[in-house]
Order: C-alpha cells, then structure tokens, then sequence
C-alpha cells in the first residue's frame, strides 16, 4: 500500500533518472489533472493555464532528454495545443479540455508501464493526438510551430521555483527514520552509562548538548515525513469532473485546508477512502437534475471536502448538499439484504439506523451501478480510517445533504499511552480510553469479593474488577509491594467502563505502535507493540480484548452510579489528562496555557503584522488573524506565535519561546480577578503564570468572528451640517469601519446607522439594523437615555463594536 | 545462485540447513521480553535497530519442551510475511553454497520434524533437512493446546 506506484527498479545511474522521472511525473499529472478541471470551469484564468502549460512542458522537457518518444510525442501535442490556446489562436472548450485529459491519461499508462518494465512500449497514440488537435484543424494548420516553443519569462519563474526543493526517495527518508530511532535509543544507552559511571560534569554537559540536538534531528525528521494535504486533494477534482459528467450532474466541487500537514504514511490510508466517499456523494448523494429542481435546489450541487488540524488530530470533512440519508429506506435496504430481522430493525435508534451502512455487504447489496458499489463499501471505509486510529463520523440532515468526517491521528500510530506493571513487565494502555487511576489502597475505593468475581466501588460507582496478571494468566510479582497497586478506570467504548488492577503506575509516554506478530495479535489481549527509550519493547493493551478474554460484561447499564460522584471523576479526569504548554512570554515571564486551545505554534515574519481596526493582526498564509498585542512588534526577523483556538475563532498569542510541556499542576492559586492571568501555580518549583484562553477570547471575540474581515458599515444619518462627515468619519475609519454618509445614494445595507443628530424621529431606522444615536449635550438627559455623547471617542466606539459584533457573531 | 546458499545451523538439536532467501543476519540476544499468552512457541519479543522482532523457539515447534532463553544467545533472524522474526538457534556452523540437488526425504520423521522439514541435501559427507525458516513461525493448531 505503501509502494509509491512508480518506484520499480533501482540500479544504474539511467535507472535512477528515469524513476525520478516517473515519479516527477505522477506527481505532475496528478496536479495537472486537476488544474485543467479548474480551468474548465473558468477559461478566462490566464494563471491556470500558464500552470497547465508550464506542466506539460516539464513532463516534455525530461521526456526528451532520456529518449522516450511517445512520452514525448503525447506531451509536445498538449503543450502545442494549450500553447495555442495562450496565444489566442484556439478557444478553451469542453472537446478541448477533454482532449487535453485523454493524453494525460495516455501518459500514466505509459509511465506505469515504465515504471514495470524499465522500457517504453510500442504502439500508436494518433487517436489521442488525433482527438486533441482535429477540433481546431482549420486554425492549426496555418500556425504550425516548429520544435520547441518560444519560452516566456514567467516560465523561467516557476522553474527556479522548483529548484528550492528536492526530491527524496521513500525508503531512504524511512532509512533516515530508523537511524535516527536507533541513534535515539543508543543515546539513552549511552546517557545510562554515563549515569552509573559517576562521569564528571564536564562530559556530562557536553553529552547533554549532543542529546539535545539529536532530539532536534529527530523533530525534524519527522516533518519531513510530513506532506501537505493538498497531494490528497489533487485527483479529486478530474474524478468530480470525469463522473459528473457521466451521470449528467452538475457539481462545483471546492477544496479548503489544503495546507494542513499529515505524515504520508497516513496519506496513503485515506486515499482510497476518501475517493471512495467522494464516489458516494455524487453517485448516491447528489440527484439528479429534475429532482434538485423538485426540491428547490440550485440545479448545481455543491461537495466540499476540507481537511483542518486540531490538536494532534487532522480533520477531514466531505459535505454535499445532496438528499443525505433516509434513515426508513436504510432500515428497508438492510432489512431486505438481510443484514437484521424487522424486529432487530425496530429496536434501533436514530444514529444505529443511520450507521447501518458500515454494515459489510450493505452497499452491495443494494443497486450496484458503474460508479461506486463495486464491492468496496463503506465498512472498507470504516475500516481502513479505524486501522490507522482514525473515525468515522456521520452529520446527516435529510434531504439537505450529507456530511462524513473523517478524523485521524496527524502521524501514524503515535499515541499517548499509560505505562503500567504487572508480572513483573511493563505493558503500555492507550491514554484515551483512561478515565481515572486511583491508589487500590486509597479511600474511595472498596473492593469486594462476590462469588469468586471482584467488584470496585469508586465513589459509589461499581466497576468490575480485572486483574491483570489473570488476565494474562499470570502470577502476580512477589516482589511488588500490594499497597502500590493501583486500579485504572478503563472506559474502552461507549457505555461500557471496568476496573484494571495493576502491579503499579509507571508514567506515560508518547509511543510509537506497531502490529504485532500475527500470532501475538491473535491472543486478542494485545493491540501492538511499541519500543520506548529504554529500548525494551512494551506491549499495547487491547482494552476491548481484555474483556473479552475474562468474560466480563463491562455495560454500564443498570449499575448503580451517583451523578455527582461521576461528575466529579470525570473532571478528575479531565484534569489528569491536561497538560501545559510553558512558554517565556515577550515580557519574559514564565507562563503557561493549557496545550489542549492551542491549535499550533507558528514562527512568523514581523513584516506579517500590522495594525488594522484597531489591534494589531497578522497575516499567515491566507489568512488573517487578530494578534494579542498592544502594539505592533518592531525590527525584523521573526516571532513565535501560539494560535489559540475555539472551535470557531484563532488567536494569536506572541511568545518569545516555548520551554516545555507538563501535566497542569492541581494546586492552582487563582487571581483575585479575571484577566489575561486565570492563577499561578508551581511547576518544578518555579511559579508558573497560567493564562486564562477564556478571558484572551472573550476580548478578541467579537473582531474574530469574520476572518475575512469583511469592515463593518456605518452609515450616518441626520447629519444636516456635515459634522458626522467632517469629524466622525475618519475616526470611524481608523477603527476599521467603512462609512456611507446620508447623502450619498447607496443601496448597501449598513451594518450599523449612526444618527448624528439627536432628534427623535431617525428617519433612517431600519428594522434589523442597530440605530446608535448621538447627543450634542456631555450629560445624559436621564438613567434611561441611551444615546451616547458625541465626543466621548471610547464610549461611541465600544457602541459601535456592540451593535456590529452582536450582529456578526 | 541464491537458491544453493545455505545456513548451517542446530536447531533443536538437530543440524538442518536453513534456505537463505529469507533470512536477514544472524544476532545475539538479550533477555527477551516475555508476551504473556501467546502461544508456546513465542519466546519473547526483542528490539533490534528499532524494530520489534518475535523471538520463537523451534524446540516448541518440533514438539520438544521449550529451552530458556540464555543472554547473548544467537538467533537467526528471518523476515515472514513483513514481520519480523528471530529463531533460536543452538548453534550457528556456517553459511554455505551447496551444489547437491535437494532430495526426497527417505525415512521416517518425527511428526514435528516431518511438518517442516521440506527436503533433505548432502553436505561434507552428512544429510541434512533442508527447512524453510518460515516453516518454524506458525504452529500447528492441535500442537498450540
């Protein structure tokens, strides 16, 4: 799965070549065959062909330098067309545009073959030339150019583009990996050795700064395994294109978050899924024309698949605005395939219907048409994404379209696992499905023996007891003291939760899993295996499996729990799991936030920032975002950022370096009063500023809510003498406001009116608009009056932010 | 010519000569870390050049009882199936090319031997089964009760 398509041999230097070669060119004609798709749509978009073209001459210029004429033949042939295309001698049209295709299709035949056999075959693509340049012969013919075409400046450009990267075979960036693995653990080793040997300081320290910069190698290589999403996305618009088309559906297809970085060991295992989604949408989701019209759709439906980061975790997001699902013709479909009896059908709810359809054999059960239901459902879906950690969501609104959320682990198998004992050897227990660890010995805990089972009561909650060692079939460690042994509350699905009791507590660590060894996998007792520092593999619990192999029920239903006490486990929880993210603020205080809002750490220009409405933002990517800052940093060079995120709205908060991150202390001193600082605590004896991310939202919420920042309008009314125009419009100006005064004509509706004179009648007062008005007079005319001092600059501006931020939030 | 190479080893006591497609170097071991019910025959797991390799005792797989695993033993290590895996052996001769055609086993076998045994060879005047490492990795099911 793994296998990039293309990489066959390797060898000679002439092998080398050609598989760079066809590699290059997968990746081009991957690219390519979604740029044309776009240009399709907008002929006008002079880049996009410039794009288009600038492709298809690569692929022409390497072609011919290792003597592959039919590669070259088929490449000439499109960049000649296109080439006519930019020079206003040929019109973009469908015929074109699908000429265009049938020769990139050609040439991943080609180079698939190559790819295998080392050789380019025989055989004749005039059809494909053929079916590209008859369309426009008449025009052709007089305009014939001769060898190779005159280049343009902005061609250069892209070129020397390209020269900033370079391209890096797989298995050696996966040698490179394990090298650096090794390199890592013979470092631990190493540092072991120096411990016990009572080496002196100096040597010590000199170690140290090795270690330190073998743990930046490590960071780094594991980015380089990262790759924008955008590879992802690249086919997907030619599929949109190619099976719309078929099936007589008119469909905009967008992308968005192409930016977001996933390890392409995970790429791969939601390629196939996510075409396969993206298949179902428009086969199944969307329908077809008449019917779009029936129910008052635009005749053009719209699927958008987006990919964001949060926290460790990427999102990928595929929505269309189709008919969704019926969760009855599901049941119906299911009954039919008998998948489950009527009876079984009726006891299921809304969300187990609507799950029906990762039921294996459940799509192909159904209608199998040319386009998906070939055999791969939606349970391969399933799956493929839970093999590699991930989930499937499913956000159906009946008849207004479906939306399936795809949610993975950013780089693959890296989980946070609980170190635990028991026999006297570690084992490693996912940290999601934890829910609390509690002393065995402490006081809120009663363990009973009812009937050769044991039962824990955790604050009044019972849990069935597992031991581990039984589990395993082990003695317990005569030399593990019983007071140390600890019970772990696991909770390994929904609904259901049980006690593990083990020799002791470790700590818990970032760990790399790895599948096991069939025959170890099939105990059902072990997920994987992973290898920490020390160098000593650990096995990976398998929390389901284990009570499977004691029979246990583990269902919470019917047991006796109290709400208030699982309240309260679940918030000790909560706790065990935040961690802090310690950072040295600008003002070079030591200070934390909890590492759970921060989307990521960003290092950015400080020619990125700049003051707008007020406050200061930066501009990252495409994007531009408010910056918790009074004022704009100066120099140059670079600074840290850490974006903060709510769900809905990003803030960045500059820092000067991150120092570490550390499980968030229980002791707490809070602040007397709210602010930028929720309270100090102590972490590894130093005092720890810890910022409140609530507060920090609360006063950018409002200005955030638009990240296009779309600047609010004002419109003045009642403004006879020209004093609104006159003094109040720069001011509003400044503050990020666009300002339409009375007289002028516009039909725009402003987001807020502004009336200057404080007569009663505002002869502007829309209904949904906010009307703030102004008075010539400093006091109020009583408590009730709300209109608002005309030069009182802070209390006009805090009544235009309300207005316009209750209306846009 | 890779199909004449040979590893001469003792595998549970007995000389056999291993077929070198699918071996990948032979290493020494620690103590090995213990996987609590597994099958019989998984020796433990051990880490080498961050990988994780099952260790498996072929005295199991033959019928034999299982031998402890001694510090700094040497085992074989094979490539099945993309995991990785290290046989326990008693003792490693040599690794050779022989140019004698395999033959039909003639004789009888114990039950064990005859399961992964595929053929036997003429080396340095002794005849030796000839077994495919991969033979030793899955266990038969009556045998894992």
């Amino acid at each position: 799965m793994v296998q990039p398509r293309f990489l066959g041999r390797t060898g000679t230097a002439m092998d080398d070549l050609l598989n760079d070669f066809l590699a290059e060119t997968a990746e081009i004609l991957a690219e390519a065959g979604g740029a044309i798709v776009a240009w399709e749509a907008d002929p006008a978009d002079r880049a996009q062909l410039d794009a288009i073209f600038r492709l298809v001459h690569t692929i022409k210029g390497s072609s011919g330098f290792l003597a592959l004429p039919r590669v070259t033949a088929l490449s000439h042939a499109a960049e000649d067309a296109l080439d006519q295309v930019r020079r206003g001698n040929r019109t973009a049209n469908a015929a074109l545009v699908t000429g265009v295709l049938g020769i990139l299709d050609r040439l991943n035949e080609l180079c698939a073959v190559l790819g295998q056999g080392g050789a380019e075959p025989a055989g004749d693509d005039r059809d494909v030339i053929g079916a590209l340049s008859g369309q426009g012969a008449s025009g052709d013919a007089s305009f014939e150019v001769a060898g190779v075409p005159l280049r343009r400046d902005d061609d250069f450009g892209a070129e020397l583009q390209s020269w900033r990267s370079i391209r890096v075979p797989l298995p050696l960036l996966d040698s490179v990996m394990t090298g650096v693995t090794d390199i890592v653990l013979a470092r631990n080793e190493f540092a072991r050795m120096l411990r016990e040997s009572g080496a002196d300081l100096s040597l010590i320290a000199s170690f140290d700064r090795l270690s330190d910069s073998i743990a930046g190698m490590r960071q780094s290589v594991s980015q380089m395994r990262m790759q924008r999403i955008d590879k992802l996305f690249a086919p997907l618009p030619r599929i949109v294109r190619d099976l719309a088309q078929d099936l007589g559906k008119k469909i905009a297809f967008q992308t968005s978050g192409g930016e977001v970085e996933l390890d392409r060991e995970m790429m791969e295992n939601i390629r196939d899924p996510l075409i396969h989604i993206v298949r179902n949408a428009i086969d199944h989701g969307i329908e077809p024309l008449e019917d779009r019209v029936a129910a008052g759709k635009d005749i053009t439906a719209t699927i958008t698949v987006s990919a964001r980061q949060s926290g460790n975790q990427i999102e990928i997001e595929v929505r269309d605005d189709g008919r969704g699902l019926s969760p009855d013709t599901l049941v119906a479909k299911a009954i039919a395939s008998r998948l489950v009896t009527a009876t079984e059908a009726r006891g299921l709810g809304p969300k187990e219907r609507l799950d029906l359809i990762f039921r294996p054999g459940f799509s192909t059960a159904a209608r199998i048409t040319s386009i998906s239901g070939r055999g791969v459902g939606m349970d391969i879906v399933k799956a493929n994404v839970e093999k590699i950690g991930g989930v499937v969501e499913l956000r159906n609104e009946e008849g207004r379209g479906l939306t399936i959320l795809l949610r993975v682990p950013m780089t693959l198998t890296i989980i946070s696992g609980l170190m635990v004992r028991a026999a006297g050897q570690y084992f490693a227990i996912p940290r999601g499905a934890v829910r609390e660890i509690l002393l065995e010995s402490g006081d809120t805990v009663r363990i009973d023996q009812l009937g050769g089972g044991e039962l824990a009561t955790v604050r009044g909650e019972q849990f069935p007891l597992l031991r581990l060692e039984h589990v395993l079939g082990r003695e317990c460690d005569a030399a593990d003291d019983s007071d140390d042994r600890a019970l772990v509350i696991v909770r390994p699905g929904q609904g259901q939760s049980y006690a593990l009791s083990v020799a002791a507590i470790h700590d818990h660590e970032e760990l790399v899993i790895k599948p096991a060894a069939p025959m170890i996998m099939a105990t059902g007792l072990y997920a994987g295996t992973t290898l920490p520092d020390n160098g000593r593999p650990v096995l990976l619990l398998d929390v389901q499996g284990l009570l499977a192999a004691a029979a246990i029920d583990a269902s919470e239903a019917g047991r006796s729990h109290n709400r208030t006490a699982e309240a309260e486990a679940e918030a000790t929880a909560a706790r065990n799991v935040a961690q802090l993210l310690l950072f040295r603020d600008t003002n070079t205080r030591l200070r934390g936030v909890r590492l759970s809002v921060i989307e990521r750490v960003e290092e950015v220009p400080v020619s990125a920032f700049f003051e707008s409405a007020g406050r200061v933002q930066a501009r990252i990517g495409d994007d531009i975002f408010a910056v918790h800052a009074a004022t704009l940093p100066d120099g140059d060079g670079t600074l840290k950022l850490l974006r903060l995120h709510d769900g809905h709205a990003v803030l960045c908060y500059p820092i000067a370096e991150v120092i570490d991150i550390v499980r968030l202390p229980d002791a707490v001193q809070p602040s007397a009063a709210p602010g930028l600082i929720a309270g100090v605590a102590l972490v590894g004896g130093d005092p720890v500023e810890l910022i409140d991310p609530f507060w920090l939202m609360e006063q950018y919420a409002a200005g955030a809510a638009g990240p296009a920042l779309r600047q609010p309008v004002c419109r003045l009314a009642d403004d006879p003498d020209g004093w609104g125009d006159n003094f109040l419009a720069p001011i509003l100006r400044n503050a990020g406001y666009r300002v339409i005064s009375g007289n002028e004509a516009s039909d725009e509706a402003p987001d807020v009116l502004l009336c200057v004179d404080d007569g009663e009648g505002c002869a502007h007062a829309g209904d949904a608009v906010p009307v703030i008005r102004l008075r010539a007079s400093v006091a109020a005319a009583g408590p009730e009056d709300e209109t608002v001092y005309r030069y009182d600059r802070q209390a006009l501006l805090d009544a235009m932010r309300r207005s316009v931020g209750g209306e846009g939030a | 010519m890779m199909e004449k190479l040979y590893l001469i080893a003792r595998i549970a006591d007995t000389r056999v000569a291993l077929r070198s497609r699918a071996i990948n170097s032979v290493v020494t071991v620690g103590t090995p870390v213990e996987v609590p019910a597994a099958p019989p025959h998984v020796a433990g797991l051990f880490a080498l050049r961050s990988r994780v390799f099952t260790l498996i005792d072929p005295h199991v797989v033959i019928g034999l009882p299982a031998v402890p695993v001694a510090p700094g033993q040497r085992v074989i290590v094979v490539e099945v199936a993309e995991h990785g895996y290290a046989l326990l052996a008693d003792e490693i001769e040599d690794v050779c090319f022989i140019e004698a055609a395999e033959t039909r086993i003639a004789g009888k076998l114990l039950p064990g031997w005859a399961r992964v045994a595929d053929a036997m060879i003429e080396h340095d005047g002794a005849s030796l089964l000839v077994v495919d490492p991969s033979n030793f990795i899955t266990l038969p099911a009556l045998k894992a009760a």
